[in-house]
């Protein structure tokens, strides 16, 4: 957890417009070492409760939360309420507020998604991630996360409304910007680690926000173990469900992959009814892995139980990718495979995926005025419902259980 | 508009029928029950489809009607919609005046300089249907049209003045002509002395048009948008030769997805990221009002440095 962009190299973005940012994510960061992170050089002033700076922080928090109106309910969830808001000088300017709500659990302090949240959308700026205008607290002591407003609905309600038309240029477009959000926050050292087509938001101007960045944890450090009960299973990738517990930017690219090919093909892309299945059909996509395609694989924690015995498969040729996903061509599907190799060291990285000739060869990605999708009050009702779903930490506890009673002697 | 000729029931009477005898061959509706009227643009002479089949099935041929020369072509005949054949004409020519003139407000700077643009496709409008200076009119139109074209499709209008002149000047001509071929060759023996058409005769120089803008030129596809981070103090090298970053080598990073340059310039990242940030530059003046220096150097400096990096 190293950095704070905020003040890091300044990055180069195109135009001035980066300065505006980082100064807007200014009095969050404020608040977050008031309230959470009490820092050693802050420690002396600033945190200890009724001390001399504890009217500056009212009054900081104050200033904040007034500028902003809250409006109609959006949606409600069990971590945390989502309201339409607009900024009190300019009711034209949409804001969406989350509300995170206190729960049993969590009784001191924030609870851990909602900090994952505002410490990373805090430090990323990038048009393609969602932005976290500011954070106020209210006097029942509710944090509340204004963020962007982003009335199109979630980019899985678009790929499965057959009634939406699109094409190969459409696809492009957005795995593009995909890609460019992933390499963003990526290159600034964050593991978003639950990237999957509904937690990719569409703003009013079409172009895509990665949002939910609740298990977002920043790159480890080589001695430190990660948790492998990451990222939804239709997006997760096999070396996770081997055990991996030492792994870099390469699991979101796998997710990423997923939602590239789903577009492509309009269903989810490898599905299963239980983890242990999943694996399975990845196999029947990529074929079983070997030693000499995946060095190292037989180090993983689950492989011997998973793999060391199953039938050698081969992978689906050429053709069979062809059908599935007529849409992309033949550079798209160069592109997917190369996201979704099986051996992590092989597959591409944010930065390789961006220099892939899939973004140079016929057709162009469609402009984004042209992009196709929804609108109005349901895709706003999406929003809500996507912003306020239950938090990871949920899935994670569920996951665990899962993961605690997986039995390995089945695949044999 | 111009519909094909299906036998029509006789109980549905058409515009224009009520005299039911035809002009060339004198046939009459109770000699032909289903008696069809057809008018060509060309004179608006009015004739049976009989007649019409009769005389022109075997190409152009002049109109049957006496005193009436032009030269009619099958194709196009059709069933007249008004039954004042004057107000089907002038419905035609305000019809082709209003599609090679169809400029519209928003291309004109005032409102003022467009009215009188207006009072310019009316003045050509009248001018053809009353059959004044029709010459004259014609050729102001047709310049415009070329004008029009060159303006949305330069190359286009290059091509076309390569293949030739335009034919169409021709159709006066008393006889019959044959194929446009044989127009073509006609047409580059006529003396090139009465094409070149005087600028101040060309007519359709408006006043506060507004200057029509190029679309840019697409700019070529940028996959990051123009973003970049690379680093302005360091740079990462492929390996570092110290026991620490051990990790390439070891299977239990590189076969777990753990990939060593992406903690290189991590590392790198954390050790160097404050350097070239000034607070006193970033900060806007509002901002200045909160944020005491001391927890701003603790945003810069303190938070969260991880002291386990070498670096």
């Amino acid at each position: 957890m190293g950095m704070s962009p905020a003040l890091s190299p300044r990055p180069n973005p195109p135009g001035s417009n980066a300065p505006a940012n980082a100064a807007k994510a200014r009095p969050l960061v404020h608040l977050l070492n008031h309230k959470t992170v009490p820092s050693p050089s802050l420690a002396s002033t600033a945190t200890t409760p009724g001390g001399p700076d504890e009217g500056l922080a009212e009054e900081m928090n104050d200033v904040v939360k007034n500028q902003f109106v809250f409006g109609s309910r959006l949606g409600e969830g069990t971590y945390a309420t989502v309201y339409r808001g607009h900024y009190r000088d300019d009711p034209s300017k949409l804001v969406a507020i989350k509300k995170m709500k206190k729960n049993a659990e969590w009784q001191d302090g924030i609870n851990l998604d909602s900090l994952r949240e505002m410490k990373y959308l805090a430090e990323l700026h990038h048009p393609h991630v969602i932005n976290l205008i500011a954070v106020f607290t209210t006097k029942d002591e509710n944090i509340n996360l204004v963020l962007e407003h982003l009335p199109r609905g979630e980019l899985q309600d678009l790929w499965q409304d057959k009634s939406i038309a699109y094409g190969g240029a459409d696809v492009k477009a957005w795995a593009n910007m995909i890609c460019q959000a992933v390499w963003w926050i990526h290159e600034n050292f964050v593991l978003h680690r639950d990237i999957k087509s509904n937690n990719i938001l569409i703003a009013a101007d079409n172009s895509l926000k990665l949002a939910d960045f609740g298990l977002a944890r920043s790159f480890a450090n080589p001695e430190a173990d990660m948790t492998y009960n990451v990222i939804t299973r239709f997006y997760r990738p096999p070396e996770l469900f081997l055990g991996s517990s030492h792994y870099g930017g390469c699991v979101d690219m796998w997710s990423v992959g997923c939602v590239i090919a789903e577009l492509a093909c309009r269903e989810f892309f490898i599905f299963s009814e239980t983890d242990l299945q999943h694996l399975v059909r990845i196999c029947d996509v990529f074929g079983v892995p070997t030693e000499a395609e995946w060095p190292g694989i037989s180090k993983l924690r689950f492989w011997q139980e998973q793999l060391e015995n199953s039938p050698p498969k081969r992978p689906q040729p050429m053709s069979w990718w062809r059908n599935k996903m007529p849409l992309i061509g033949d550079a798209g599907i160069d592109l997917v495979k190369g996201l979704l190799a099986m051996d992590p060291a092989k597959r591409l990285d944010a930065k390789q995926a961006l220099a892939h000739h899939y973004w140079t060869t016929a057709p162009k990605p469609q402009k984004r005025e042209n992009l196709p999708g929804k609108g109005g009050k349901a895709a706003e009702k999406a929003m809500g419902e996507q912003l306020k779903r239950v938090g990871p930490e949920a899935d994670e506890e569920k996951m665990s259980k899962i993961a605690r009673k997986l039995d390995f002697g089945a695949m044999r | 508009m111009s519909r094909a000729a299906h036998a029509p029931s006789a109980s549905t009477k058409r515009a224009g029928e009520d005299d039911d005898i035809c002009p060339v061959c004198k046939s009459s509706r109770y000699l032909n029950r289903y008696m069809h009227f057809l008018v060509n643009p060309e004179c608006y002479h009015k004739m049976c489809e009989s007649c019409v089949d009769r005389i022109f099935s075997h190409g152009p041929a002049p109109c049957p009607i006496a005193g009436c020369k032009k030269t009619l072509r099958k194709a196009r005949f059709r069933t007249q919609t008004f039954e004042d054949l004057k107000v089907e004409r002038e419905v035609d020519i305000r019809r082709r005046v209003a599609k090679a003139m169809n400029k519209e407000e928003t291309d004109f700077e005032t409102l003022r300089d467009y009215n009188d643009y207006l009072e310019e496709v009316e003045e050509i409008t009248w001018n053809l249907i009353l059959k004044v200076d029709v010459e004259q009119t014609e050729r102001r139109l047709r310049r415009f049209e070329e004008a029009q074209k060159a303006e949305l499709n330069p190359n286009a209008v290059r091509r076309s003045v390569d293949a030739g002149p335009d034919t169409s000047t021709l159709s006066e001509t008393s006889h019959v002509i044959l194929k446009k071929g044989g127009a073509q060759r006609k047409a580059q023996n006529v003396p090139s002395g009465n094409m070149p058409i005087p600028e101040d005769e060309t007519g359709f120089s408006f006043r506060g048009l507004k200057k029509r803008k190029a679309p840019e030129p697409e700019k070529v596809f940028d996959p990051t948008s123009g973003w970049s981070v690379d680093p302005t103090y360091y740079n990462v090298k492929d390996e570092y030769d110290h026991k620490f970053f051990a990790v390439k080598h070891e299977p239990r990073f590189y076969a777990f997805g753990y990939k060593a340059p992406e903690y290189y310039s991590h590392a790198l990242r954390d050790a160097f990221g404050g350097l070239g940030v000034f607070l006193e530059d970033d900060r806007t003046s509002e901002e200045m009002d909160f944020g005491t220096q001391a927890a701003a150097i603790a945003v810069g400096g303190g938070r969260d440095v991880d002291m386990n990096d070498v670096f």
